[in-house]
């Protein structure tokens, strides 16, 4: 037998081990190695995506503060906006507040009720509805009730007149029937 | 030339053969492979454990912080939706029509030989112009020209604050009842004055398609 040649079961051994040596990257790349990748990748981009969270909340949060400094007045507003509209149901509580208006404007008789509501079609006051109201005054004169009107729409911001109607009484011409038509937006509660 | 006798040729060629046993070889390689490829998974795991400290670091660090995001994207929000509730609201507040000051001048123009006795005034908050109807009666030896002076009074006075104002007469008649004023007996007429405008000068009424031509109608 030659030294430079292989016989058979040396051939065999060879290709025995050979396969061992396959079997041996497969199991280590497949079972081992790939899986540890894998998870490495895996936590480095969970890694990424956390710290780009935590890069942008914190201009998130500033952006926040920011903001609550700048709104300090419109919250203040709002809130004034708010406070017009107590607890309970406007019918129960808009035509005393309107009879204790007049009657401390001297114009004693006084009669509201509600004609319609609605609601706002804008989708900044879906929390708002609209009520209009007819206020009839029978006996008011007209120095003293121009002067209650304007205390009125400087008192009650969301508080609108969209009619006006005076007619002279026959028999005391220096007070006139009035009736007022008046919108509110009022906070739903 | 002496003869040599290699008596232990086949434990040689034994030893020989077992030196370059492949499968010893083989198993060597295999073993020396394993050994680098367990150094290489070890050195990939320690790497591995160390990027798992340092995402429970950043884990740490997000737990701490989302709670301040969250609470901070909610009232940004509500912040949000405040100023935008406000400005809708201001936009409706400084959009109503002040009646008090239209009252004022109405009243500043009536002469103490007219009088009025009916008023109907709307104000059409989408088209954001005012129609008015002012009845009442004035007195004169020319009752229907203290009507006119009457009228174009009240255009001054409605124009000096007012846009595109029109007062038009509807109605205008003598009446046959004279009154007296300050001692003297006077002729009376009945007017229907009929009162356009706009809140602010200058600002066209949206449902309008041109300005009201000023008339001055002489009755």
């Amino acid at each position: 037998m030659s030294d430079s040649k292989f016989n058979r079961d040396q051939i065999q051994k060879m290709v025995l081990s050979g396969i061992g040596f396959v079997v041996v990257i497969y199991v280590y790349f497949t079972f081992f190695l790939g899986p540890l990748n894998r998870s490495r990748a895996s936590m480095e981009r969970t890694i990424a995506d956390l710290q780009r969270k935590i890069g942008s909340s914190k201009s998130e949060i500033q952006k926040a503060s920011n903001l609550g400094r700048q709104a300090t007045d419109a919250t203040s507003r709002f809130s004034a906006y708010k406070n017009l509209s107590p607890d309970g149901a406007p019918i129960a509580w808009f035509p005393p507040r309107t009879k204790a208006f007049f009657t401390s404007q001297k114009v004693d008789r006084v009669n509201t009720r509600l004609e319609t509501t609605s609601a706002y079609t804008e989708p900044e006051l879906t929390a708002w509805m609209r009520y209009n109201w007819v206020i009839d005054l029978p006996g008011a004169d007209f120095v003293t009730l121009g002067s209650a009107i304007a205390e009125l729409e400087n008192t009650e911001p969301l508080l609108s007149l969209s009619r006006v109607t005076m007619k002279a009484q026959a028999n005391d011409p220096q007070f006139q029937q009035v009736g007022l038509t008046a919108n509110t937006t009022i906070l739903k509660r | 030339m002496a003869l040599q006798l290699n008596l232990l040729h086949e434990e040689i060629a034994q030893q020989r053969q077992r030196q370059r046993d492949p499968l010893k070889i083989g198993m060597l390689v295999l073993v020396g492979v394993t050994a680098v490829m367990i150094v290489f998974y070890m050195w990939k795991a320690y790497e591995t454990l160390e990027v798992k400290s340092q995402l429970a670091a950043v884990q740490h660090d997000w737990a701490q912080v989302e709670p301040k995001v969250t609470s901070a994207q909610n009232r940004s929000s509500e912040l949000n939706g405040i100023i935008n509730t406000t400005k809708v609201l201001d936009t409706m507040v400084e959009g109503r029509f002040y009646w008090a000051p239209f009252l004022e001048k109405l009243s500043r123009s009536v002469a103490p030989n007219a009088q009025l006795n009916g008023f109907d005034g709307a104000y059409n908050a989408d088209t954001k112009a005012l129609t008015a109807t002012v009845d009442g009666i004035a007195a004169g030896r020319e009752p229907r020209a203290a009507s006119e002076e009457l009228r174009q009074l009240l255009t001054e006075q409605l124009s000096d604050t007012y846009g595109n104002v029109a007062v038009d007469f509807m109605l205008l008649e003598d009446l046959d009842t004279v009154v007296n004023v300050a001692g003297v007996n006077m002729a009376t007429a009945r007017f229907s004055l009929n009162i356009k405008l706009t809140p602010a000068k200058g600002e066209p009424s949206k449902g309008a398609a041109s300005p009201a031509p000023a008339r001055a109608r002489k009755s």
